[in-house]
């Protein structure tokens, strides 16, 4: 190596730190704490195309909104989704006519007659900000329902942070596998403000 | 050769019996497939029983029922109405209507797959009472290895060959009978009768459609609970009133959930032995199963005894060929 090439070696070093300190975002974290679910935080059932509904979204006439395809939820008795936790199921996780008993995250809700809860089952969820973004995992995100249970989750949950307000949205698509609902997509979006 | 060796034609034959009998569960990936059908056999049985399928006979009488109503909770609704009360009703009512259109080919189809499900109980008890299907594979698998290893020990000690001979014929006869000790000739076709009506019932599209239509009858129970009840209350009709006189429309509202409870268990289980369907209906008509067995055995018991009796004629004509030689001997 000559004396002329070193300060260009030097100058690319430079050049390469810089790039990787601006693909680092400034505010990069892990979010531990509740996202509570407030109003205007639903969930959608899309048919699978082979049901040829004539709806794209499955109608919940128990939702208490004027648009039945959205079934509104609000957050149970520990406010919302806890994330680096669990949530499990409590015993029983269902009465006899098949209503979910479990409450933490939502209160449950009736779906078509039947009330359904969620739980987070093996995986604790983990969701990180980053330049006000969200994303993270909801892998074990499950929907209970007529003593039935629904992989909701998703490894790729995304939204926004407002870190000076502390709101957020949290949106992710799950596709139901096995079952009943085989073939159907929950569509999914809490929003509320995260407690630490 | 002395009496009792393996002939070589007959070595060779139960060497390919052996070996076909082994690469047979290979050849139709029957230990991928038989699985599946066994599971298919589990998953349907709380549903296979005449009781639990006259109890959904029952409830598509149940929703129907609500329908059959339908005219008169227009006609007390809006008798005095100006324009045609059914009119009205479809105006003020869309998405109870909107099931009710739809009904009209909900009940035939439903009503006409759980008929052909009930027609259908005799062949699922007769498949049911067969072995497991998990063990199909072993069936062709175990006799092979054992023609092969008796085929082994017959070649590697020559002097055992005469009871190693017994020991196939005796397998043999076990493979002529199995079919006959399992009931499989009367069985095997039932199972196939299923599998065939069943072809159009175990597919995803139609498992798609009845996912569709539990949305069609989940909104339509939603508009009786919450519209045209409360509508029959707020017209002056007391609860006890409007049992009486919509037997269809509360019997439906109180069954619901009932309903709900049972038939989703059902769709799941269709929607999940989709898979399990195919694979079975991949393997081999159920027909030809006994035969799978019989003709095996009978070439296996075959063989072994056919392979020994023209050694043992070969040694007497041997045997009676030195007798003779002596005499002639003896006489020259």
């Amino acid at each position: 190596m000559t004396n002329r090439s070193l300060p260009r070696l030097g100058v690319g070093l430079a050049a390469l730190v810089a790039l990787a300190l601006a693909a680092v975002p400034a505010s990069a974290g892990q979010l531990k704490g509740t996202f509570g679910i407030s109003a205007g935080s639903y969930f959608r059932m899309i048919y699978p195309a082979a049901a040829k509904s004539k709806s794209k979204y499955f109608s919940n006439p128990y939702s208490t909104d004027a648009d039945k395809t959205y079934t509104l939820v609000t957050g149970g008795t520990d406010g919302g989704l806890r994330t680096g936790v669990l949530q499990p199921a409590p015993t029983p996780a269902f009465d006899a006519k098949g209503n979910s008993l479990a409450g933490r995250i939502i209160r449950p809700t009736s779906f078509t007659g039947i009330d359904f809860g969620l739980v987070t089952l093996g995986t604790a969820p983990s969701i990180s900000v980053s330049a006000g973004r969200l994303s993270g995992q909801l892998v074990g995100f499950t929907a209970q329902w007529n003593k039935l249970s629904f992989k909701q989750g998703s490894s790729d949950v995304s939204g926004t942070y407002n870190a000076k307000t502390h709101a957020y949205v949290l949106t992710w698509t799950s596709v139901i596998s096995g079952g009943p609902f085989n073939g159907f997509t929950g569509y999914w979006h809490l929003q509320g403000k995260f407690v630490s | 050769m002395r009496a009792g060796t393996p002939r070589r034609w007959a070595t060779i034959a139960l060497a390919v019996i052996g070996l076909a009998l082994v690469a047979m569960p290979v050849v139709f990936d029957m230990f991928a497939r038989a699985p599946k059908g066994a599971q298919m056999i589990q998953a349907f049985a709380p549903f296979m029983t005449n009781a639990r399928l006259n109890g959904y006979h029952a409830e598509m009488s149940t929703i129907g029922g609500a329908v059959t109503d339908a005219p008169k909770v227009a006609q007390r609704l809006y008798a005095r109405a100006p324009g045609s009360a059914q009119a009205r009703f479809a105006t003020e009512y869309p998405t109870f209507v909107a099931f009710e259109r739809e009904w009209h080919g909900i009940y035939p189809d439903m009503t006409g797959m759980i008929d052909t499900i009930q027609h259908n109980l005799g062949n699922y008890d007769a498949v049911a009472a067969l072995p497991s299907f998990t063990l199909f594979p072993w069936f062709f698998v175990i006799p092979g290895v054992i023609v092969l290893a008796l085929l082994g020990l017959g070649i590697m000690r020559r002097a055992r060959w005469r009871s190693v001979r017994w020991a196939l014929v005796a397998l043999g006869l076990a493979l002529v009978l199995a079919p006959a000790v399992f009931q499989m000739f009367s069985r095997a076709p039932k199972g196939g009768r299923m599998m065939t009506a069943f072809k159009t019932i175990e597919t995803s599209g139609r498992v798609a459609r009845i996912q569709g239509y539990f949305g069609e009858i989940a909104a339509g129970q939603g508009a009786v609970a919450l519209e045209l009840i409360p509508a029959l209350r707020r017209s002056g009709e007391s609860a006890a009133e409007i049992s009486t006189d919509y037997p269809g429309l509360t019997t439906f509202d109180a069954q619901w959930v009932h309903i709900l409870n049972d038939m989703t268990p059902m769709i799941g289980a269709m929607s999940d032995n989709v898979a399990n369907y195919q694979a079975v209906a991949a393997l081999p008509p159920f027909a030809l199963f006994p035969w799978f067995f019989v003709l095996p055995g009978l070439l296996v018991g075959g063989v072994a005894a056919g392979g020994g009796l023209r050694r043992l004629r070969r040694a007497r004509d041997e045997s009676s060929s030195d007798v003779l030689s002596s005499s002639t001997e003896g006489v020259i």
